[in-house]
């Protein structure tokens, strides 16, 4: 590990002698410079750390539904997030209040030409509201050391990194939003003449994001990637109500690493299929028993349950339900299996990862981290939020414009040494019913995706959505589609069931929305078999599907 | 040259030929479906009685600058639609009810349309829109059925007024964008800012929409007509010596852009809010005051158009659920038609055929309103007197029938009345100079040292969110309260002297504050503003707006109070401004 950190600095030497600093970095550093001095020499409190973020965004975008186009736009946007902490990094206006994170960010709009004037001016202003707000804060922090009861852990709110330097550039866009706007019309045609499928659309965006980072520390950063994405959707509806939507994304850096033509409407032919047969399968059942989950079902489970509980800001929120504080060093899932984070992988299993970066938003540079190692859980994903055994940030400090970062996922990669061809896995899984005696397992072969609290005060449960789930027999019958299932259940309970995996890993790719907001990020994982999941039954509306047919078709 | 000739002409015959070819292929889907949805029928529920669709067919194009740099460009096709199912009939639906806006109906994703021109999927949107507005109407209907069970109500009005079926069917506008020009202006236009280094923000933002207003109901109403506007915004803000934060604005406004003033005039008004700006930075804060004001210029027209005509139209107590709190103000002009609003010697008519005035494009100007009516002419006040107020087809007390007022999203079902070209006339006038003497005669008889003159009030306002949720909650109660702050206030001294002073607000001043008008000028002034439903008339408040003109004179006004501020803002920044050059 610290080889590996060597290596970087010198990288990072390099690039600093070798290249002169962008524009935007020059005036952003300018104003830094400025206001800094004259904080800290007339300011009470005086800032110690003040850093600006700009997000530049460049995206292209289009939507459609049935060959007809429904939106299409080109945008073009820079966002300022100014970071400015008062008092010290062991007790700052960023200290985390029960269950209360400080949030100063405001996302100010900035020019999209590099004009210092402009620039400057609207910098200026926005340090200056945040300073006030981070004042005012600091001083409720102080008060709220002297009258409340002592925190589990003492470490301090802000992490000292070394300062990084280096300048990069995402190329540019190369489509537009006529080219989009094309694409979109021909594959969503394909969900025309569906027979079920009530509403449908095909979406695509690209975007071109450069990320700046300047701070007092020394930070210099420039740097970002670029995102294509094509989402289809269809919607139906039961007679009983049930709403049935399902969909698929397709991620690449840019439109020429997207599937073809031909492989996406295959998969909107397969969801079509898929929406007529749930809407004819018969209604789940609440169920306890043995299942097997694809490896993408099997991604999301781990993203929902295990990922979200090893955020390392968690462990000192005296809100959090804290589920692993206490158990570095312990064992927290079955031996076999290891969890590594790593945002500096771009692809697996065939697929690029939507994970990955080269620089959180703290300007802490990704590296991989392993999270659980042999199932012993070995460190948290660390923001600049340190914790008494983790004092520093291990890259994972991120958020979207407008929010404060915290301690996020990025590709989280399951790693198994317990593979099984997947139909040893699935004659696992019919010895488990048999030994259980149950009528059926289950199969979840998709998921829609899922949701956990973390919160003390919350149930310590999580929620996961399958859209495609059959029942396994074990006398031989094919399976059966069912419909309206949701698995449930607590994180703890859940991992010590995992009996064996696959050894075909699968990629979900997505976006997670938490108190950071909305992160690209990624989880691989093999199919795995599980000794007992619990179903509930999904809410459904009362609504019947729609009281005329479509129009055009026979009366 | 020969071909450009054949290509400008080509397009127009084109239209031309496909207009009587191929009706409009929105309109045909239009009617089309709603003739089928005629038959919508959930069992043993309601049949809908009347149907309307409206599409509004649409581009918006936005740049916005700050100092000489571009900080947003985008451009944005839209087709939305608005469709509404009755069921019931008109005496008794399921509009006017607490909960008629809020039952969702079923999720198909059809909030915006598909922008091409393709019959099938249009129908195809319009079936599932239809069917998701009907089941909603169904359940308020047995809603608000059970809910009028448990009252005891005096004779209800009817729900919904009758109204002539409508056939105008016009041209839509060509759409003529250069993004090129428009971004350039806007940075010429910001640019000027540069020169005013003591004002701490700016920007300007140039909004440029075409849109084609399609409405169809089951009645027979069939509307094609060209709508949009180009808006310039300009907006600037600063703090003073002791940190009161302090703003101006404008905005300029033209329903056709080549209708907008030349660019030098455009740089004119910029550099005049600039300096209205700085010399308020300096200006001293204003002292409480009990005494005559003269509303002049523009000043007056934004008086009335805020005190007078946004209460022209009266809202209606919707049917609640027994027992439950209802948070509903009746309108100030409840139960006054017939009684004096204004002195005697003046009239207000709203006039939304008008297009010009005095050579000056109106920009209160429309053929058609969102029910599908053609407003007329309207005497509202006739020798002081209220004669008639706004309306659409929900009925309020004492009327029956729409005027063709309907021209915001309104509440509980229905649309919202407002005007389009509001005329104040005064028969009584005096020249501005006279009535100017009149304000300084009047505080000298009462002994005052100095007499109020306001130029501007903050209508339609610049300020924050922030800023307006705590004008909203300081005015929580009171009447006054809901009136704009005035922007640009000036002391008149006996010797005509003149000082601009901050910082003040009024204590007093409503609808009948306007009985308290002692003389007018001879003089009127246009202006114009972007209404809807948010408060203050709040600028970029809402994405719905309805173009409006005031054409007022200057107004002296008696016993108007204004107080300063609560002086509870922060102390200025600590770090100076950085160098603008």
């Amino acid at each position: 590990m610290l080889t590996f950190r060597a290596a970087l600095l010198c990288a990072w030497a390099t690039a600093a002698l070798a290249q002169a600093p962008p524009p935007l970095v020059r005036i952003l550093t300018a104003e830094l410079d400025r206001n800094f001095r004259v904080l800290k020499e007339k300011g009470d409190p005086a800032p110690y750390y003040i850093a600006y973020s700009v997000t530049d965004v460049d995206a292209v975008s289009a939507s459609a539904a049935l060959g007809a186009l429904k939106s299409s736009g080109v945008e073009r946007v820079r966002v300022l997030d100014v970071t400015i902490r008062v008092g010290a990094p062991k007790l700052d206006n960023y200290h985390r209040l029960r269950g209360e994170s400080a949030q100063f960010a405001s996302m100010v709009a900035l020019p999209v030409e590099d004009s210092e004037a402009a620039i400057r001016r609207r910098v200026w202003l926005e340090t200056d509201r945040v300073y006030r707000r981070a004042s005012e804060r600091l001083i409720k922090v102080r008060s709220a050391q002297n009258v409340k009861a002592a925190e589990d852990d003492d470490s301090g709110d802000f992490s000292e990194e070394k300062p990084a330097t280096h300048y990069s550039m995402p190329a540019p866009l190369t489509i537009t939003a006529e080219q989009a706007a094309a694409r979109v019309r021909l594959l969503s045609a394909g969900f025309a003449q569906r027979s079920g499928v009530v509403s449908s659309y095909v979406s695509f965006t690209a975007q071109r994001q450069i990320k700046y980072l300047v701070a007092t520390d020394g930070t210099r950063l420039q740097h970002g990637r670029r995102f294509a994405r094509i989402v289809i959707g269809a919607r139906a509806k039961a007679l009983d109500g049930t709403d049935i939507v399902l969909g698929d994304a397709f991620d690449a850096e840019d439109q020429s690493g997207l599937p073809k033509d031909a492989a996406i409407q295959a998969s909107i032919g397969r969801i079509a299929g898929e929406v007529a047969a749930i809407l004819r399968a018969p209604v789940a059942e609440p169920y306890v028993g043995p299942a097997l989950l694809s490896g993408r079902a099997a991604a999301v489970l781990f993203h929902e349950i295990f990922g979200h509980r090893v955020e390392g800001h968690r462990q000192k929120d005296e809100a959090d339900g804290q589920t692993f504080a206490k158990s570095v060093g312990s064992a927290v899932l079955p031996d076999f299996l290891s969890v590594v984070f790593d945002p500096t992988r771009r692809n697996a299993a065939d697929a690029v990862l939507n994970g990955w970066y080269e620089y959180d938003d703290e300007g802490v540079a990704a590296r991989p981290v392993t999270v659980v190692d042999k199932g012993i859980l070995r460190t948290f994903l660390m923001s600049r939020s340190p914790l008494r055994e983790f004092p520093n940030s291990n890259g994972h400090g991120r958020r979207a414009p407008g929010f404060t970062p915290v301690a996020r996922q990025s590709n989280l990669i399951v790693e198994s040494t317990r593979q099984q061809p997947e139909a040893k896995l699935r004659q696992d899984l019919i010895a488990e019913i048999r030994r259980q005696g149950k009528p059926y397992g289950l199969y979840l072969r998709d998921v829609t995706g899922g949701f956990t609290t973390t919160a003390r005060e919350g149930l310590q449960a999580f929620k996961v959505m399958p859209v495609v789930v059959y029942r396994v027999f074990a006398d031989g019958r094919p399976d059966e589609l069912i419909r309206g299932a949701d698995v449930v259940g607590t994180p703890l309970a859940s991992f010590s069931k995992i009996v064996a995996t696959s050894n075909r890993f699968e990629v979900f790719n997505g976006y997670c929305g938490a108190e950071s907001g909305n992160v690209p990020v990624a989880a691989v994982a093999p199919g795995m078999l599980i000794s007992e999941l619990e179903v509930q039954m999904k809410p459904r509306s009362q609504d019947r599907p729609p009281l005329l047919p479509p129009p055009g078709s026979a009366q | 040259m020969k071909r450009r000739t054949l290509l400008l002409l080509a397009p127009a015959t084109l239209a031309r030929l496909r207009a009587q070819a191929q009706p409009d292929v929105i309109l045909r889907a239009m009617a089309d479906e709603l003739d089928r949805s005629r038959s919508l029928r959930i069992l043993s529920a309601e049949q809908p009685y009347y149907i309307e669709y409206a599409v509004f067919d649409g581009e918006s194009c936005v740049v916005s600058a700050t100092l000489g740099a571009i900080v947003r460009s985008g451009r944005m096709r839209y087709r939305l639609p608005r469709v509404q199912v009755r069921v019931g009939d008109h005496k008794l639906d399921q509009t006017n009810y607490v909960g008629t806006d809020f039952i969702p109906g079923p999720r198909y994703d059809v909030d915006d349309f598909p922008v091409d021109d393709s019959y099938d999927v249009l129908r195809h949107h319009l079936w599932l829109a239809t069917d998701a507005a009907y089941r909603s109407a169904v359940e308020a209907f047995s809603r608000k059925r059970a809910a009028l069970k448990n009252l005891s109500t005096s004779a209800q009005l009817s729900d919904f007024g009758p109204a002539e079926p409508l056939q105008l069917v016009l041209e839509p506008r060509p759409r003529r964008y250069d993004e090129a020009v428009w971004k350039s202006r806007a940075k010429r236009l910001s640019a000027v800012f540069l020169e005013f280094p003591q004002i701490a923000n700016s920007t300007v933002d140039v909004d440029t929409s075409w849109s084609t207003h399609y409405f169809a109901s089951s009645e027979g109403t069939r509307v094609r007509v060209p709508e949009g506007v180009t808006s310039i915004t300009i907006r600037a803000s600063g703090f003073c010596g002791d940190g009161m934060p302090v703003r101006n604005s404008i905005g300029i406004h033209a329903l056709e852009p080549a209708r907008l003033p030349a660019d030098v005039e455009l740089e004119r008004q910029a550099r005049e809010v600039a300096q209205s700006l700085a010399a308020l930075t300096q200006a001293p804060i204003g002292e409480s005051y009990v005494g005559p004001v003269l509303f002049e210029g523009v000043a007056a027209a934004q008086l009335f158009a805020e005190v007078l005509g946004k209460r022209l139209a009266l809202p209606r107590r919707p049917v609640s659920n027994p027992g439950r709190p209802l948070p509903f103000a009746p309108g100030e002009f409840d139960g006054r038609t017939g009684s004096r609003v204004l002195p005697e010697w003046m009239d207000v008519i709203d006039d939304p055929g008008q297009t010009e005035w005095k050579g000056r494009p109106l920009l209160g100007h429309y053929r058609v309103d969102l029910e599908g009516v053609a407003p007329e002419k309207l005497t509202l006040v006739e020798r002081g007197v209220l004669k008639s107020l706004l309306r659409t087809r929900q009925p309020v007390q004492g009327t029956s029938g729409s005027n063709g007022r309907a021209r915001l999203p309104g509440m509980f079902g229905h649309k919202a009345a407002g005007f389009g070209n509001l005329f104040v006339h005064a028969s009584q006038s005096v020249s501005g100079e006279v009535l100017r003497k009149k304000l300084i005669e009047t505080c000298a008889q009462r002994g005052k040292p100095y007499g109020l003159i306001v130029r501007k009030m903050d209508f339609p306002s610049s300020a924050s969110l922030e800023e307006i949720r705590r004008l909203v909650a300081g005015a929580a109660g009171s009447n006054s309260g809901r009136v704009s702050l005035p922007l640009l206030v000036y002391r008149v001294f006996a010797d005509g002297r003149e000082e601009l002073v901050r910082g003040l607000k009024f204590r007093s001043l409503d609808t009948r504050s306007l009985k308290d008008i002692t003389a007018a000028s001879d003089e009127s002034f246009a202006f114009d503003f972007l209404d809807h439903n948010a408060p203050f008339a709040v600028m970029g408040g809402a994405s719905f707006v309805a173009e409006t003109t005031v054409v007022a004179p200057s107004v002296l006004v008696d016993d108007v109070e204004l107080e300063p501020l609560p002086a509870d803002y922060a102390r200025p920044p600590i770090v100076p401004a950085p160098q603008l050059k």
